[in-house]
């Protein structure tokens, strides 16, 4: 029982981890929360289940083509929701403008791919019961993922321009780094993460539309208890929460699990609205 | 009572005519809800009592999304609550059934207290977060009606109340609904054009002013709350009535996005843009079968349309007093000998006294060590050098900052440190070193935001347009007008402001400051952009409002005008009076030359 | 003098410039030739950080227009206009805090061929031995003064041709000013244009060939460094008058 809440829970929070850490790219460029990371990890399972067991792609080339498909639409979002917002002095617009784009995401997902969930197909084929494929991937491609940021950020010099332009835009511009070409790179490695996040929970979501929502609701929690741009916080509270809401939904059942979360949810943010290890926020006047 | 000059008194029949382009779309719709039943069939029926209560719930969100700017995304939280509430009620699941008409209201009461609940995070939260708690809600309340069988039948749902003839028939419930919704318009519209709305729009766009004038945030938004929450749950009791029968399915996402939507297509800040949004998006649908399937893409393919190319929304499109151009060549003409007869002369016997005042940004000390006193009817300049403590010293006084040592003073009463928004009770008004203004509304309504502490119309009074609260409106409107002939941008009232100048936007922030009749004046750098002939009427002013008995404390980087003007001059520099005394004795002064040119 | 001189490296005409609905700089002409340097005075609030930006692109220029090396620039970003030569290092001494001291420094090279970043680099620390030997710590453990110095060195990875600072001194003990200005001789030396804004009088017109000051926007005042009584006469234009300090050297 505690091993299979141990299971669950950890391969739901590395999913939850890996869309917050989503949140997290695109903000750290643009200082915009976007609507659509919980949508790109919707379509990590949806492209993967497509590219494989529709078009009956070899699992390599379904994968890749469905990191591609999800950098595009990270791309797609800096132009059409991000961008043009940015130059206007209305920061609100951001929220419309990726909720928007986020909302036409779902619903193409929901007319063209449809509204039941769809099975996605056994990858590498090891492991089950506790260990199954299912729990275990997640977090391998959780970690595997953080180690390629940590690897980006601290040994490429694109990496340590990434962190210059989230950590003082301005100094970054008059320092004549290309700030608009470097936004859009970062938009196309969150679409990747969130790629990856959807694909290797594949087997436990489904490919299933309505996880663009969920995913976005639950990857938020994380970056809201972590800290908006932390990636660190981002992890553990995504693990936490996973773990939360698997004990939950053994301990009460399903429907009061979702309720915890919330309610959790809600409380802690009003508690420290920063996140717990979250940064104070700059000075009004 | 303060006397108001120049402006006509209006008969009755002039203010209705004057008001009538307003009203016009308004009546043009009731009279096509009117008699849509005698031009269609009962199917349209259907879909203009949803439209109808669709508008009952969002001519309320209107409230907190259009105007005070909080995005509660997730306000079909409040729909099924209200649905669930009634349809019980009625039923008698949980106590003996109660008749429907007494059903609504108490579903309303409840909905006021969770919309509350729903929206107090907005004074916690930014923007994103607060609109993904009320996603969380939504959701939660959604769960709970799946899981609380016993009393909301669970999945299987429950039978929506019934109306007593002649309401139980499609048009009878029609008119009905349409009923409501007309009595919402009304109240909403109500709340839009009162001190309440304008305070509102204030906290949305320009939320420090809005403090330094007196208005507190959180009353005004748990006003707001409680009105549309209600609003709501009436809406949602209506709704459950109209479905026949209610699941926790019939409450998605969607709906939810369909209010939201309605209001922004609509435009911020309007009445008539979000009813139009919302007859729009509860039609799209019908109007082809194709469509309705693809309805949520369309409403957000419409979403980001407009906040890409057209953020006014509808109600941008159909502003058309506003396409009038302006004259390009407008001269800012004050008359500051008209200010007697708008501002009665001040009791001047209290002095603004800082002692040892002391505050530190991280490790610097950004002021150390300060005296300094204003007193009624002076004029006191505060210079120095950039980062010498001149501004941050005025953001002490208005109270955004509290000072870790020393003491402010208003003759005996001492000046609570960190509260902004008592500053105007204790007759103190600023300006800011950029202007701090309200674009979106007209220039009068941002003078008329001044004077929003001087209101005495409840909530209650101004939502039912009471006699108290259009006399509030009359006299806030007509010292508004005063003060904007004194500072001669007269011809500008109706203009938005955004349109203006930044010269006559910092003389705008000098006549809403002066609708309080404020002892004391705080004035941030205001002749910065200004032009030569700007300035020198500026100084004309100046001086006219400290005749009066106002004492003004005067930050400036221009030293024509702080050596003009000055009774007594104060010199900062590192956050410490360098020097202090007449303009004369100041501009002699060895060290002050040496402060400025960096020895 | 010669009939025809050559074309100055930057010549500024007319230019207007602000933020937003906010004016500042009213038709402002102006000029730097090559290897020469240049102060540029005024009080507070005179335009003198504004001038800086729009000229490297940072505020867009609304009138007038800007030349470098015979080239329009006007409205070019930061990045082109430090490709063409003209690098503008800001004010506040803004390093990045959480990357280390040679990171700061490649990424100011970062238009650069990857195989010169390195030795641009050392040659950029050779300026400053100071942080040289601090090179692998973070940017946010370096003092205000180091800070203030690196990103002097980030400006020198580029090579400018025109060196743009804005106030180098702000915050600095009057020995770290000292040395900032010693390496502007050395730039002057080597041929390098130094375009300084600068709040000290006295230590600006020692560093400059030319000064010019800037007053609400308008250039009031333009002359050699080498005129006598400037600083009576630079006090007149801040103040309109003339006080009884004596000039002290």
């Amino acid at each position: 029982m505690l091993a299979s809440i141990l299971a669950s829970g950890l391969a739901a929070g590395a999913i939850y981890a890996l869309v917050g850490v989503t949140y997290n790219t695109m903000f750290s460029t643009s200082r915009v929360m976007s609507f659509t990371a919980g949508q790109l990890a919707m379509l990590g399972g949806v492209f993967g289940s497509m590219f494989m067991l529709k078009m009956g792609m070899p699992i390599i080339v379904g994968f890749l083509l469905t990191l591609v498909g999800c950098a595009l639409i990270g791309v797609i979002t800096e132009f059409v929701a991000v961008r043009p917002v940015l130059k206007s002095l209305d920061q609100h617009l951001y929220v419309l403008s990726t909720l928007a784009l986020a909302l036409m995401i779902q619903q193409v997902a929901a007319i063209e791919w449809g509204t039941e969930p769809q099975p996605f197909p056994r990858l590498i084929g090891w492991g089950s019961g506790i260990w199954d494929e299912k729990f275990w991937l997640p977090v391998v491609a959780c970690a595997i993922t953080i180690l390629g940021l940590e690897y980006l950020y601290r040994r490429t010099l694109v990496g340590r321009a990434f962190l210059a332009i989230a950590e003082d835009n301005f100094a970054a511009r008059a320092l004549g780094l290309p700030e608009r070409n470097l936004r859009v790179a970062s938009y196309a490695l969150a679409g990747i993460i969130g790629g990856v996040a959807g694909f290797s929970g594949g087997q436990l979501l489904l490919a299933f539309f309505a996880n663009g929502a969920l995913l976005n609701f639950y990857g938020f929690v994380p970056v809201a208890l972590g800290g908006l741009g932390n990636n660190r916080g981002a992890i553990i509270g995504g693990l936490a929460l996973g773990l939360f809401q698997q004990a939950a939904n053994f301990l009460v059942g399903g429907i009061f699990s979702s309720v915890a979360v919330f309610t959790l949810f809600i409380v802690v943010l009003l508690a420290a609205p920063q996140g717990l290890f979250g940064a104070a926020t700059a000075r009004r006047v | 009572m303060t006397a108001v000059t120049s402006t006509p008194a209006r008969s009755e029949a002039g203010a209705w005519r004057a008001m009538l382009p307003q009203l016009a779309p308004f009546l043009g719709i009731l009279a096509v809800a009117m008699i849509l039943p005698f031009v269609s069939n009962d199917y349209w029926a259907l879909i203009g009592t949803r439209a109808a209560i669709y508008w009952v719930l969002v001519s309320g969100l209107n409230l907190v999304v259009g105007f005070a700017g909080h995005l509660a995304i997730g306000y079909v939280a409040l729909l099924t609550l209200g649905a669930y509430t009634t349809s019980v009620l009625v039923a008698g699941n949980v106590m003996p059934p109660v008749p429907v008409f007494a059903a609504l209201p108490i579903a309303g009461a409840v909905g006021a207290v969770f919309g509350v609940i729903v929206g107090l995070p907005a004074l916690r939260l930014r923007t994103f977060y607060f609109a993904m708690s009320t996603l969380g809600f939504a959701t939660i309340v959604t769960q709970i009606a799946l899981a609380w069988q016993s009393v909301t039948g669970g999945g299987i749902g429950i039978v929506g109340p019934e109306f007593p003839a002649p309401f139980n028939t499609a048009w009878g419930y029609y008119y009905l609904c349409v009923g409501f919704a007309a009595f919402c318009t009304w109240m909403s519209a109500n709340v839009a054009h009162s001190r309440f709305g304008r305070a509102l729009i204030a906290v949305r766009d320009a939320e420090v002013a809005a403090e330094a004038t007196g208005i507190s945030k959180p009353r005004m938004l748990i006003a707001i709350f409680l009105f549309a929450g209600s609003l709501a749950a009436v809406a949602g009791g209506l709704f459950a009535s109209l479905q026949t029968y209610i699941t926790p399915d019939a409450f998605t996402f969607d709906l939810s996005i369909l209010f939201f939507i309605a209001i922004l297509i609509g435009g911020r800040g309007s009445i008539l843009g979000p009813m139009l949004g919302t007859i729009i998006l509860t039609i799209l649908p019908e109007i082809a079968a194709p469509l309705a399937a693809w309805s949520t893409f369309l409403y957000a393919v419409l979403l980001l349309v407009i906040v890409l190319v057209m953020p006014g929304g509808i109600a941008a499109l159909l502003d058309f007093r506003n396409r009038r151009p302006l004259a390009s060549n407008r001269a800012i003409v004050p008359r500051p000998t008209a200010l007697g007869g708008v501002l009665q002369v001040r009791a001047a016997n209290r002095t603004l006294c800082l002692r040892g005042l002391a505050l530190s940004f991280g490790n610097v000390r950004a002021i150390d060590g300060l005296d300094l006193d204003v007193r009624p009817g002076q004029i006191h300049g505060l210079i120095g050098p950039n980062g010498s403590g001149k501004t941050t010293t005025l953001n002490v006084i208005s109270g955004y900052y509290a000072a870790k040592a020393g003491t402010m003073t208003l003759g005996e009463d001492v000046l609570p440190p960190g509260m902004p928004a008592l500053r105007a009770y204790s007759g103190i008004a600023r300006t800011f070193q950029t202007p701090r203004v309200i674009g979106e509304a007209s220039v009068l309504q941002n003078v008329m935001i001044g004077g929003t502490i001087e209101g005495q119309a409840t909530f209650v009074e101004a939502l039912l347009a009471l006699p108290r609260h259009r006399r509030d409106e009359h006299r806030l409107a007509a010292k508004a007008r005063a003060l904007l002939g004194v500072v001669g941008l007269e011809m500008l009232a109706d203009v938005r402001a955004d349109r203006l100048q930044h010269s006559e936007l910092r003389f705008i922030e000098i006549a809403r400051a002066l609708m309080l009749e404020p002892d004391f004046l705080l004035l941030d750098e205001p002749a910065a952009g200004l032009s030569s002939d700007e300035i020198e009427r500026l100084a004309a002013l100046i001086k006219a409002i400290s005749k009066r008995g106002t004492g003004v404390l005067l930050v400036e980087h221009h030293a024509d005008l702080i050596f003009d003007i000055c009774d007594q001059v104060t010199v900062l520099n590192l956050g410490r009076t360098l020097a202090a005394g007449t303009p004369a004795e100041i501009r002699v002064h060895k060290e002050v030359v040496s402060a400025y040119l960096g020895a | 003098m010669l009939t025809s001189a050559p074309e100055p490296l930057l010549a500024v005409a007319a230019l207007e410039s602000g933020y937003g609905k906010i004016r500042v700089l009213h038709g402002i002409d102006f000029a730097v030739s090559p290897g020469e340097v240049v102060a540029l005075l005024g009080p507070n609030g005179a335009g003198k950080t504004t001038m800086l930006r729009a000229l490297s692109g940072l505020l867009p220029v609304n009138a007038g227009h800007v030349r470098f090396g015979g080239r329009d620039i006007t409205n070019a970003t930061p990045r082109e206009a430090a490709r063409a030569g003209l690098v503008h290092v800001i004010e506040g001494h803004r390093v990045f805090t959480q990357i280390s001291v040679t990171d700061n420094l490649l990424l100011a090279g970062y238009d650069l061929p990857r195989g010169e970043r390195a030795a641009r680099v050392e040659e950029a620390l050779s300026f400053f031995p100071e942080i040289a030997e601090k090179r692998h710590e973070r940017g946010g453990a370096l003092s205000g003064g180091q800070q203030q110095m690196l990103t002097v060195a980030q400006g020198l990875v580029r090579r400018p041709r025109l060196l743009m600072l804005d106030e180098p001194s702000a915050g600095l003990s009057p020995v770290l000013v000292d040395r900032v200005l010693n390496v502007v001789a050395q730039l002057r030396s080597q041929g390098t244009a130094v375009l300084l804004v600068e709040q000290l009088l006295e230590k600006a017109l020692a560093a400059a060939d030319r000064v010019y000051a800037l007053v609400q926007g308008h250039i009031v005042l333009e002359a050699p460094t080498s005129e006598a009584n400037l600083p009576q006469r630079i006090e007149r234009a801040y103040f309109g008058h003339e006080s009884h300090v004596t000039a002290s050297s």
